[in-house]
């Protein structure tokens, strides 16, 4: 079978055995209970917060009495807004012209614009008499008028939420009113999409510890950018960043929402300060999901101006996103300019017109969340493209086919100019539309009940990786940095500016850096997630740890070869360019007794020095920067830009199992065939592909963080906010597609974040072909429950449709 | 006007095979006496309403949340954490599987995962499917699930060569 083939001819291919799939360096301590996460990390003398929370959703805050709370054994401090009279806003970076500056404090000031807004903190013993004494608090709250939704926040007559802004528009970038010529020659297809309100939800919630000794701050946090971190901490609390250590601990997931920096996080480090002892802040289930940032909620309204073949001439686009309060950074907006940006997938579609819209109401602020505005379009853009191929009477892969650009057309820019440079566009729909036949028809043909039918769906999508952070931070751009320096004993300790949560990358620098020096993988220790260790970087997001380290690890070990093969042929009696590097050692090409160790190399740059050629200069060691190629920071003159230095590529098919009794969809089998080019560590990239996929299935049938029309939340526990269980994940089948990226060092793509883009679109359409005998087609939102497929089969019926 | 914190109860358990007699506030959760008064942080306080499993740990054998426990209602109990299933650091089969297969990725639900498995009977779970509805009272926010079912097959002699995916 082609799968089985496909998979091994991969593997037994020279060059790409490089982890394969090697067990993790990080496990045998996760495993055992040895891990250490932010609220491991014990301080002697430490006492804990709790914070009191805003239950309304909009409100003036007249006042808050802590007169009780204080009074209470056990009870250290309260303090509200009016105590942390010191700090600055935290700053609003991008262009005011493309958002309206939120100019938010770490704890509120004059209004909550959420429920779960930090009111105040009560310092105690323990998290225990911390809880009584928020209980004790009182907070005189005026109620005002509250926003629920995109359409309440563009209402007319709506109140504001920002008294000094004309309107709720955090982004208001219109479209065009002049439409594209091709939509007056035409046929045109529309459709409006919404994707509903979820989010990350890690197992581990959040945390911040923080102590302040010898007139300096540590902060221990579950961050996926500690130097970030740092940044926005020197900034909201005025501290010199040398004066401050940012440390990363084990993070137990993280997934976009730890890429944000948030207000208990500068709270907690003010009061380490201010009250000289340390200080520990754990978030518990029910603040975790109403505090920490929430992701999609997004519309999306589509047109296409469509040949008679499928063909698609030009896009219009209209992206309009409740981003709740708006008062964390980065704020919110960002995905949407990314979902523009990735409308057009892998599909040639030369011309688009785009515009976005993202209001403010009165919900936990929107954030990162894997994928990143790209589940948001890929839905839309997919369905668009089953519309089409249904009005046009064509098949739904022959269209994709068709759409698809193919090898001879690369490198490709887009419409928006996204510069396309390789992939497997075209054989990864072949490959998981034959395989996800296959399955269908050996499912359709082992099932019994009559109450079953099963259905086939697909999606295509490309994914820019390891892209320029200026858009989301209007601040921060794309550049990484490594420290490699060798031990006399030959170890070799790298220190990287990128950060873990989960995602392997411990291992992946350490293989990489194997690899690059020619030393085993066991003499290779990391550091990285400690701002005091690591060189500055920008850390964990965007599907960027694999490029930007190893792109900087490249560098840093060509040095360090150049000069261990100078030292080695001194050494030796060799010239440098005879020096060969491998099983950790530096032969004399051609001579296979002449060789040093790496362990020789250091101990004549760093102990007998008097060992070192001429001109060599004493050490071991070095640092290294990257920045991806080819990418620009802000659009250029034409409006259009490439923000990413290289584009992964996936197509995905899905079998479901739809119970016509119940409603239940399950999804039955699910298959991805990938291309991030080189594969560093195929467990690893199965792992990534595999969690984003059951993520991707959970916000398409099960999560959302719903609000009532007070927007007060209806999801605060995982009785009300379901993720998926092994029960609900059904078998996935992964293929890999390999084509290197052309100007990166490993020519490895990011992998990080394609398994959760396709499941909403491609079960979605799968469902749709499950139930096409009774005409359901109008499968437009998420999440598709039981409650809505009965809705839409009793709807069929009565429309007659079937009897 | 909240209650006071309650009183001081004595608990006399055996943690990892070794006696303890101490005492904590009645209200204090099973999870956080073991992980603040005995300083055993492999086990993890993920949701602290029963779901999500991280806690979990062995009662005389069976597995139990200690997050919805409190140390007060313990006596004379057996407790295993995940620290005491691998008491000389050499991984467990079931640890090991998890290894191989790359079947933890952030580890943060990891310990849960192993101590229920750690406290059931392979025979009782003689299938994926049955696999699968064992583990659904755990969740795990990184990996899919499809690893963990690996390993578990795995450790139970279900499935010969970890390195080939189930296509």
């Amino acid at each position: 079978m082609e799968f089985h083939e496909h998979q091994q001819s991969l593997f037994s291919r020279p060059g790409v055995g490089l982890g394969d799939r090697a067990p993790r360096m990080e496990d045998d301590r996760l495993l055992t209970g040895r891990g250490r996460y932010v609220a491991d990390i014990r301080r002697a003398g430490a006492v804990e917060v709790a914070f009191l929370r805003s239950q309304l959703a909009h409100a003036e805050i007249k006042s808050i009495d802590c007169e009780a709370a204080r009074a209470l054994p056990g009870v250290i401090g309260v303090f509200t807004a009016e105590d942390l009279d010191d700090v600055a806003a935290v700053p609003d970076f991008p262009d005011p012209d493309l958002a309206r500056p939120v100019g938010t404090f770490p704890l509120c000031r004059g209004r909550v614009r959420y429920v779960g807004a930090p009111l105040a903190a009560v310092v105690a013993v323990d998290r225990y008499v911390a809880e009584d004494a928020v209980e004790l608090l009182y907070a005189d709250l005026e109620p005002l008028p509250v926003l629920a939704s995109i359409d309440d926040a563009l209402a007319p007559d709506a109140p504001r939420l920002y008294e000094d802004w004309p309107d709720n528009r955090l982004v208001d970038v219109r479209l065009e009113e002049d439409k594209d010529e091709a939509f007056d020659r035409l046929r045109t297809v529309s459709g409006s999409y919404y994707m509903q309100r979820h989010g990350a939800v890690p197992m581990e919630p959040r945390g911040t510890v923080a102590s302040y000794e010898e007139d300096r701050l540590t902060v221990w946090t579950s961050t996926q950018f500690p130097h970030i971190a740092r940044t926005m901490l020197h900034y909201v609390l005025g501290i010199a960043e040398g004066d401050i250590r940012v440390v990363a601990p084990d993070v137990g997931g993280g997934f976009g929402i730890k890429a944000q920096v948030y207000p208990e996080d500068y709270v907690v480090a003010w009061l380490a300060r201010r009250l000289e002892r340390p200080v520990r802040w754990i978030d518990d289930r029910y603040e975790h999901m109403v505090s920490a940032a929430q992701a999609r909620d997004v519309r999306i309204d589509l047109e296409a101006a469509v040949h008679d073949n499928g063909e698609i001439e030009a896009l219009r686009a209209c992206v309009y996103h409740d981003v709740g309060s708006g008062e964390v950074f980065p704020n919110g907006f960002n995905p949407d300019f990314v979902a523009v940006a990735s409308l057009t997938g892998q599909y040639r579609i030369p011309r688009q017109q785009s515009g976005v819209i993202a209001v403010v109401t009165n919900k936990t602020p929107a954030g990162a969340y894997r994928g990143f505005g790209l589940p948001e379009s890929c839905f839309a853009m997919e369905r668009l493209v089953d519309r089409i191929a249904q009005e046009l009477g064509i098949d739904r892969v022959e269209l994709r086919r068709r759409l698809t650009i193919r090898e001879d057309e690369l490198p490709y820019v887009t419409a928006t100019g996204s510069e396309l440079d390789s992939g497997s566009h075209l054989a990864a729909l072949e490959s998981v539309a034959e395989r996800g036949a296959a399955v269908l028809a050996e499912l359709r043909a082992q099932e019994t009940s009559a109450d079953i039918r099963y259905g086939l769906g697909y999606a295509t999508y490309v994914e820019g990786v390891a892209p320029t952070y200026f858009g989301t931070t209007g601040h921060w751009t794309s550049q990484d940095a490594c420290d490699i320096r060798f031990d006399p004993d030959g170890g070799v300790t790298v220190a990287v500016g990128i950060s873990a949560y989960g995602q392997s990358v411990s291992t992946m620098v350490a293989t990489v850096t194997a690899h690059e020096l020619g030393v085993p993988l066991e003499d290779v220790r990391v550091v990285m997630g400690d701002t005091d260790r690591a060189p500055y970087g920008l850390g964990a997001w965007g599907s960027r740890s694999t490029i930007v380290a190893s792109g900087a690890i490249h560098r840093a070990a060509v040095e360090l070869r150049a000069k261990g093969a100078r030292i080695a042929a001194h050494l030796l009696e060799a010239a440098p360019e005879d020096i060969e590097f491998a099983d950790g050692r530096l032969h004399v090409a051609g001579t296979p007794n002449a060789s040093v160790s790496w362990s020789d190399i250091a101990h004549a740059a760093l102990i007998r020095i008097h060992d070192l050629p001429d001109g060599v200069e004493p050490g071991l060691e070095t640092k290294a920067t990257y920045a991806p190629p080819g990418i620009q920071h802000v659009p250029r003159e034409d409006g259009r830009m490439n923000a990413c230095p290289t584009y992964t590529n996936a197509s995905h098919s899905v079998v479901v199992r739809v119970d016509l009794g119940t409603g239940d969809v399950h999804v039955a089998r699910y298959i991805v065939a990938h291309d991030c080019g080189r594969v560093l560590n195929a467990n690893i990239v199965d792992g990534q592909i595999q969690g984003g996929v059951a993520q991707g299935i959970g916000g398409t049938l099960y999560e959302e963080f719903a609000y009532d029309d007070a927007a007060q939340p209806l999801a605060t526990s995982f009785m009300d906010y379901l993720i998926p269980t092994a029960s609900e994940i059904g078998p996935m089948e992964i293929v890999h597609f390999e084509s290197p990226a052309p100007g990166l060092p490993w020519g490895a793509k990011g992998a990080g974040e394609a398994g959760i883009i396709g499941p909403a679109p491609a079960i979605a359409t799968a469902v749709e072909d499950a139930l096409s005998e009774f005409g359901i087609d109008e499968i437009v939102a998420t999440p598709i429950t039981p409650r809505s497929i009965l809705g839409a089969l009793r709807s069929a019926r009565e429309l007659g449709a079937v009897s | 006007m909240t209650a006071m914190p309650a009183d001081v109860v004595p608990v006399r358990i055996v943690v990892n095979g070794e006696p303890v007699e101490a005492s904590a506030p009645a209200r204090k959760l099973l999870v956080d006496f073991l992980r603040e008064d005995l300083g055993l942080t492999g086990t993890h306080a993920g949701c602290e309403h029963g779901v999500c499993g991280a806690c979990t740990v062995l009662i005389d054998g069976r597995p139990a949340r200690s997050c919805i426990t409190l140390a007060a209602q313990l006596d004379g109990n057996d407790i295993v954490t995940v620290e005491g299933l691998s008491p000389g650091g050499e991984l467990t089969p079931m640890q090991e599987a998890f290894k191989q297969c790359h079947a933890l990725q952030c580890g943060f639900c990891t310990p849960g995962f192993i101590t229920t498995l750690a406290g059931v009977d392979p025979d009782d779970y003689p299938d994926d499917a049955a696999i699968r509805e064992l583990l659904s009272g755990n969740l795990c926010r990184c990996t899919g699930y499809e690893h963990i079912v690996k390993a578990v097959r795995l450790a139970w002699g279900r499935q010969e060569t970890p390195g080939e995916h189930a296509l």
